[in-house]
């Protein structure tokens, strides 16, 4: 299938299922949620303040290495181009739009906190941008959370592009070289946060924006939930279903909240699982994925429609909670997503 | 058997009568043993009870949970996934054997006529659209676009009200490039994988979405062509000798042509409607039924029928069961199985003369 391989975060089957995720349906919606988790009295991760500082700070002349690969911002002023949102939101998050010289590839409103600073950045695409409109802003660093990034068609190979004098970053979530049985964990979110703060020169940002993260999950474990839950994590499909499986975001969201996953021996981020292993799985809660390829709508009408739907434990007794997809591409809201799925299994589940 | 009429290597090839009591068998066997086996680890005693407590012999407790739930894995999706795999396969079979004769052509099989293509491309709009989700929406996409593809192409592959094969297949190999021109143009567009992620299962064959309205719908197609093909039996015999000598035989080729190519299109499209395009089975199973069955139709028909519902049986058996709890669309697996198989049965029918 065309497009397919583009992110190593994939399922077994399509290569790049988690590219071009799309603004949810219910964003408003997963709005009023945040207000009212807000007003439980949980704290959410938020940018700090500090990082909206408009300063942007110098680049250091450090190096960091980069699926591999060694990168370094030294002498001028970088110029960034960053075509993916969960790199673009980053960047904002750290307060340093002022190097970004454009952004492209959108699947989700930004986040509302980060939305100011994104309105000042130009967008040279709505989807990748090409390979000679993302070299004509003369980049300096090519930042993307994707490897399909580097495709031919978009910017080219990381050597290539270092043989024209730009340097590339790639989320260490997304490295080619990852096993399919190494889980990802918030760390390695984290970890990317804490390079781009060093390769920027604001170290000190980056550490005050993992530390409110860490501090926010930290709580969020706090909260009563019964302990070694199985969960379902409903990705996609009807017939068959796409599962969180042990290492990829989804094992990543659900390990943070302490929760076990239904399917914990299954490699890569996403598997196709039968209804029949469903059934036999027997979760305690399922998690609805919310994109607006797949709805959580949708899958409420699977799980009403479909004989073993309707008999899972977990759906009888209403134990069913619905997660947004955005905050399941690595990147500064996973942290938010755990403290959200923690305080719905706690509505849920008694 | 009329002994010393075969030689001894080749005494199950052509004209014996064993094959249909022994494929029957088989399948039975075949269909009792992919019902005791799945993904949920069923005892086969519970899949007795369950089978038992559904023709009313037994009654299930309505407070045992785990009863109603063996049941419904049982009853409402296991059964009815074995049955669909049974008259899919039968359904490829039949249509492989027809095709082949009515264009005289060793490569012809039921998506010779871009009937899948147009299915697919039929899917992946409604999916696309977003016209609805679920199976059947799906299924029901890929039936009008089977059925749009087969009303061009029998359009196109006609001159003077008369239907003409190499025209036919011409025009079939035509609008299937083009669908699948517009399938790839339309995935690219929307540049969303994720959306049709789901129906590349289905695209690349599957028997996942098996429910008994589909077990029903392709039941009653297969009974239809099946019956009609029988009756043609004799006419189909003739039509493999080529148009002239049918016609000197007093066959009424045109129709024959028309009526059979009408109905084993829109078989087809029903099974590709319920289970995606799955490859292998309509094109080599009629090959290798005919190294036993001979080319006679009375035989080979059923016999193929029969062979391919055994095999798709099997193959989906495995696909449900080999890497469980993961699934592999069953197109796969005819391939993955099939292929070898195919390549050692031609070497083992070259030695026998």
């Amino acid at each position: 299938m065309p497009g397919s391989s583009r992110c190593s975060l994939s399922g077994p089957t399509g290569g790049g299922r988690r590219e071009g995720r799309r603004r949810l349906l219910t964003a408003a919606a997963v709005v009023v949620l945040l207000f009212a988790v807000a007003a439980c009295g949980t704290s959410r991760p938020t940018v700090p303040a500090a990082a909206m500082a408009s300063s942007a700070g110098t680049p250091s002349g450090a190096q960091v290495v980069s699926c591999g690969q060694a990168v370094t911002l030294a002498g001028g002023a970088p110029r960034v181009v960053t075509v993916n949102q969960a790199a673009t939101e980053i960047m904002l998050s750290l307060g340093l739009a002022q190097h970004l010289v454009g952004t492209a590839y959108l699947d989700d409103d930004i986040l509302p906190e980060l939305a100011s600073a994104y309105d000042g950045v130009p967008v040279l695409s709505p989807e990748y941008p090409s390979r000679e409109a993302l070299l004509a802003t003369r980049p300096t660093l090519v930042y993307a959370s994707y490897p399909s990034a580097f495709q031919p068609e978009v910017a080219g190979d990381r050597a290539t592009l270092a043989a024209q004098g730009v340097q590339s970053y790639l989320s260490p979530a997304a490295c080619p070289s990852r096993s399919r049985s190494e889980p990802l964990r918030l760390d390695d979110v984290w970890e990317e946060i804490h390079q781009v703060g060093t390769l920027f020169g604001v170290p000190a940002r980056a550490e005050t924006l993992v530390d409110e993260q860490r501090r926010a999950v930290d709580g969020a474990r706090a909260t009563t939930v019964p302990d070694d839950l199985d969960v379902l994590w409903w990705d996609s499909g009807s017939d068959v279903l796409t599962v969180g499986a042990c290492c990829g975001a989804p094992g990543m969201i659900l390990e943070a909240a302490g929760l076990a996953n239904a399917f914990p021996r299954l490699t890569g981020g996403w598997a196709e699982v039968g209804w029949e292993s469903v059934a036999a799985a027997d979760p305690d809660l399922v998690v609805l994925v919310d994109a607006d390829w797949h709805t959580a709508a949708a899958k409420r009408a699977v799980l009403e429609r479909h004989p073993l739907g309707r008999s899972l434990r977990a759906v009888r007794e209403g134990a069913v909670v619905v997660v947004p997809f955005s905050a399941t591409t690595p990147g500064v809201r996973n942290a938010a997503a755990v403290v959200e799925l923690v305080n719905s299994v706690a509505r849920v589940v008694r | 058997m009329t002994a010393g009429t075969a030689s001894p290597s080749t005494w199950w090839v052509r004209g014996h009568g064993w094959w249909g009591p022994v494929l029957g068998l088989l399948l039975v066997a075949s269909a009792g043993f992919a019902l005791a086996h799945g993904q949920a680890g069923i005892e086969p005693s519970g899949v007795v009870s369950v089978l038992a407590s559904k023709v009313g012999l037994v009654d299930v407790a309505p407070h045992d949970r785990q009863a109603l739930v063996d049941q419904a894995i049982i009853w409402d999706v296991r059964l009815p996934r074995v049955l669909l795999s049974v008259l899919v396969g039968a359904g490829l079979g039949v249509v492989g054997v027809v095709m082949q004769t009515l264009t005289r052509n060793q490569l012809a099989d039921p998506y010779l006529l871009g009937i899948s293509s147009g299915a697919s491309l039929g899917a992946v709009l409604v999916v696309v659209a977003g016209l609805g989700a679920g199976q059947a929406s799906l299924a029901s996409g890929a039936f009008v676009g089977a059925c749009v593809v087969l009303v061009m192409v029998l359009v196109l592959g006609s001159s003077h009200g008369q239907l003409r094969p190499s025209r036919t297949i011409l025009a079939g190999v035509a609008i299937g490039q083009l669908c699948s021109a517009l399938l790839a143009l339309v995935i690219i567009w929307v540049s969303r994988p994720e959306a049709t992620q789901g129906i590349q299962f289905w695209l690349a064959g599957s028997l996942a979405g098996g429910t008994w309205p589909a077990v029903a719908a392709t039941a009653a197609a297969l009974a239809l062509t099946l019956a009609w093909c029988l009756a043609s039996t004799r006419a189909l015999d003739a039509l493999a000798f080529g148009e002239t000598s049918a016609a000197a035989l007093g066959v009424h080729v045109r129709s024959l042509r028309w009526s059979m190519l009408v109905t084993t299109a829109l078989l087809t499209a029903v099974l590709v409607s319920v289970s995606g395009s799955i490859g292998f089975v309509g094109l080599i199973l009629p090959h290798a039924v005919r190294f036993f069955t001979g080319p006679g139709h009375r035989r080979l028909l059923p016999a193929a029928a029969l062979a391919a519902a055994v095999f798709l049986l099997w193959a989906d058996t495995a696909a449900r069961t080999l890497f469980a709890p993961r699934e592999l669309p069953v197109g796969v697996v005819t391939a993955l199985v099939g292929v070898p198989a195919f390549v050692l049965l031609l070497y083992r029918t070259d030695e026998a003369p």
